[in-house]
């Protein structure tokens, strides 16, 4: 549903997206990750037919937004970051206005404004001026403007900003719902949102993709040697016992009061967590804590997107699978 | 078109939802009543030309004060706080070209204005009632108010779409009004080019004009393509002024 290939968009001063590429298929929630600047809203903006690429190409439900963008705007529904509305409005005016704007049938329009409101939560604030809500019901008020039309294809610029916990998590299950028969492109720097909402990530920095995947996949091409620790109760010879012990290839002994704590580096690939404990059993260790350290989706965001101090901090985004430069 | 209608709505709600527009109202009535007591007392000039004071309706210092300053105060807001607030992108990227926007936004400032002219009509019906009224002379005349209004007003909507400051948007329109309201000081001279120049633009005599029931064509054409031209150039303005992240 959503097509970009090669797409660039310079501005007078600067390049804000070079060359990306990536697709979005129906009923597929895709994450748009990237520090502040690092051209996710420009991104959007041109899927959006509100500015013209540079150069390259992206189509929304087949249709060209540079050369079709009528056709191409008609098929999707947008919440730009500003989730800005009509103030001085009612929610269920907006809603309507929002429907007439996107070309919905007359007769159509008043169903479509309760099933949209329905969706979003708003029915409880439909006559109420937008002006004196708070700013969750604002976002949902603009989201249900962007999807009152029933689009194909949803562009959501960080849908859950400014908003409490509570209806973080009502938008986030809205979006999921929509994303099961629509194509959703959802840009956020609010990682969690990502590992609960989306299929798939693109991970964009300084206007390029420098990774692709689930965030499952990001984690484990990102992970590189995996981490075991471990707590036993006591003074235990930790390091001479689990030196046999296949796929551990360092033991770091960390001092602890009462316990022995340790810090296992495994052979890449190798989870030794079964064998280990098993070792745990056979020496009679009262076993306090066996884990896995998990790399975070944080972590891989932090690798992939910080480069002003680290010089090897480009590194990983090719062994995560990013598109040839 | 229903798209449009749905711009023009908005707009419409927009006015009578702001406090500005009742401002607008009770100013625009307060100084309708200062030149209806003109009128009357020029009625009641014994022998005077009883059927002349439509002139004074429609070219009376307090019109044109009225004009040039409450037109820069209805188109101020129209693109200017459209794109301040966001909802620009809302409308760009909704099916809708700029073209429509420009338009929609327009014809709402521009029912609003001839709205604000409503009330007026009741002293022409009190006028009627007590004297002769040249009706003709009296269409003519609000025919002038809403060509010389589509041509202030587009000039404004103009304005309000270069910036996004509305206070900006306000003194750029009222900047481009003055030498247009001007024309007329230039008038003399003996070069017979010139002249007919001026009085080609100069809009004091047109609306003296209208007011005595004249529909030049050349006028419509000045007031229209004149209207067209600066919808056109919002239009592009909008098209283009989009590129600031």
């Amino acid at each position: 549903m959503i097509e970009v290939q090669g797409l660039s968009k310079r501005y007078p001063t600067r390049l804000a997206v070079d060359d990306v590429t990536f697709s979005v298929k129906r009923g597929e929630i895709v994450g748009f990750l990237g520090p502040n600047g690092a051209g996710k809203t420009t991104t959007m903006r041109v899927l959006t037919g509100f500015l013209p690429p540079t150069a390259g190409s992206a189509r929304v439900a087949g249709y060209d937004v540079a050369t079709q963008s009528m056709a191409a705007r008609a098929c999707l529904g947008y919440l730009p970051e500003s989730a800005a509305t009509y103030p001085e409005m009612r929610v269920s005016e907006y809603v309507a206005f929002r429907a007439r704007l996107e070309g919905v049938a007359r007769g159509s329009v008043r169903a479509r404004v309760g099933e949209a409101l329905e969706r979003c939560l708003l029915g409880e604030v439909a006559g109420r001026r937008i002006e004196n809500l708070s700013k969750g019901f604002r976002q949902r008020t603009a989201l249900a403007g962007a999807l009152v039309h029933q689009p194909p294809v949803l562009i959501l610029d960080e849908p859950t900003i400014g908003l409490d916990p509570v209806q973080i998590i009502k938008i986030r299950e809205t979006i999921r719902e929509l994303g099961r028969d629509r194509a959703v492109l959802l840009s956020t720097h609010i990682l969690p949102e990502v590992e609960a909402v989306c299929d798939r990530v693109l991970i964009i920095d300084r206007g390029r993709i420098v990774a692709e995947g689930t965030p499952a996949q990001l984690r484990g091409k990102l992970a590189g040697s995996p981490v075991v620790r471990i707590a036993v109760r006591g003074n235990v010879p930790a390091r001479d016992a689990l030196a046999g012990v296949a796929g551990i290839s360092a033991v770091e002994i960390e001092e602890a009061p009462g316990e022995t704590r340790a810090r296992i580096l495994c052979a890449p690939g190798a989870d030794p967590r079964e064998d280990i404990f098993r070792v745990a059993v056979e020496r009679g260790w009262v076993l306090r804590e066996l884990s896995r350290e998990a790399l975070s989706l944080e972590d891989v965001f932090v690798r992939l997107t910080r480069h002003e101090t680290d010089p090897d901090a480009a590194l990983p985004a090719a062994e995560a699978g990013a598109p040839p430069s | 078109m229903r798209k449009l209608f749905a711009i023009v709505g908005r707009e419409w709600r927009a006015y009578f939802l702001s406090p500005l527009a009742y401002v607008i109202l009770t100013a625009y009535m307060f100084l309708n009543g200062l030149i209806f007591a003109k009128i009357v007392s020029f009625l009641a000039t014994p022998g005077g030309p009883r059927e002349r004071f439509l002139p004074i309706m429609f070219t009376n210092t307090f019109f044109w004060i009225f004009l040039l300053f409450i037109v820069p105060i209805l188109t101020m807001r129209l693109l200017a706080e459209e794109r301040r607030s966001g909802t620009l992108e809302v409308l760009l990227t909704s099916p809708v070209s700029e073209t429509q926007v420009v338009l929609g936004k327009f014809l709402g400032a521009l029912g609003f204005f001839l709205v604000l002219w409503l009330p007026s009509l009741v002293f022409i019906l009190y006028i009627g009632a007590k004297t002769d009224v040249d009706l003709g002379a009296v269409a003519a005349g609000y025919l002038g108010i809403a060509l010389l209004g589509a041509y202030f007003l587009s000039i404004g909507t103009f304005a309000s779409a270069v910036t996004k400051n509305q206070i900006l948007a306000a003194i750029l329109a009222f900047a481009m009004l003055i030498p247009i309201f001007s024309v007329g000081l230039f008038e003399s001279g003996s070069d017979p080019a010139r002249q007919s120049l001026i009085g080609y633009l100069n809009i004091w005599e047109h609306m003296d004009e209208f007011a005595r029931g004249v529909v030049d064509t050349r006028r419509l054409v000045y007031y229209l393509s004149g209207t067209v031209f600066f919808l056109l150039l919002a239009a592009t303005v909008l098209s283009s002024k989009k590129e600031t992240p």
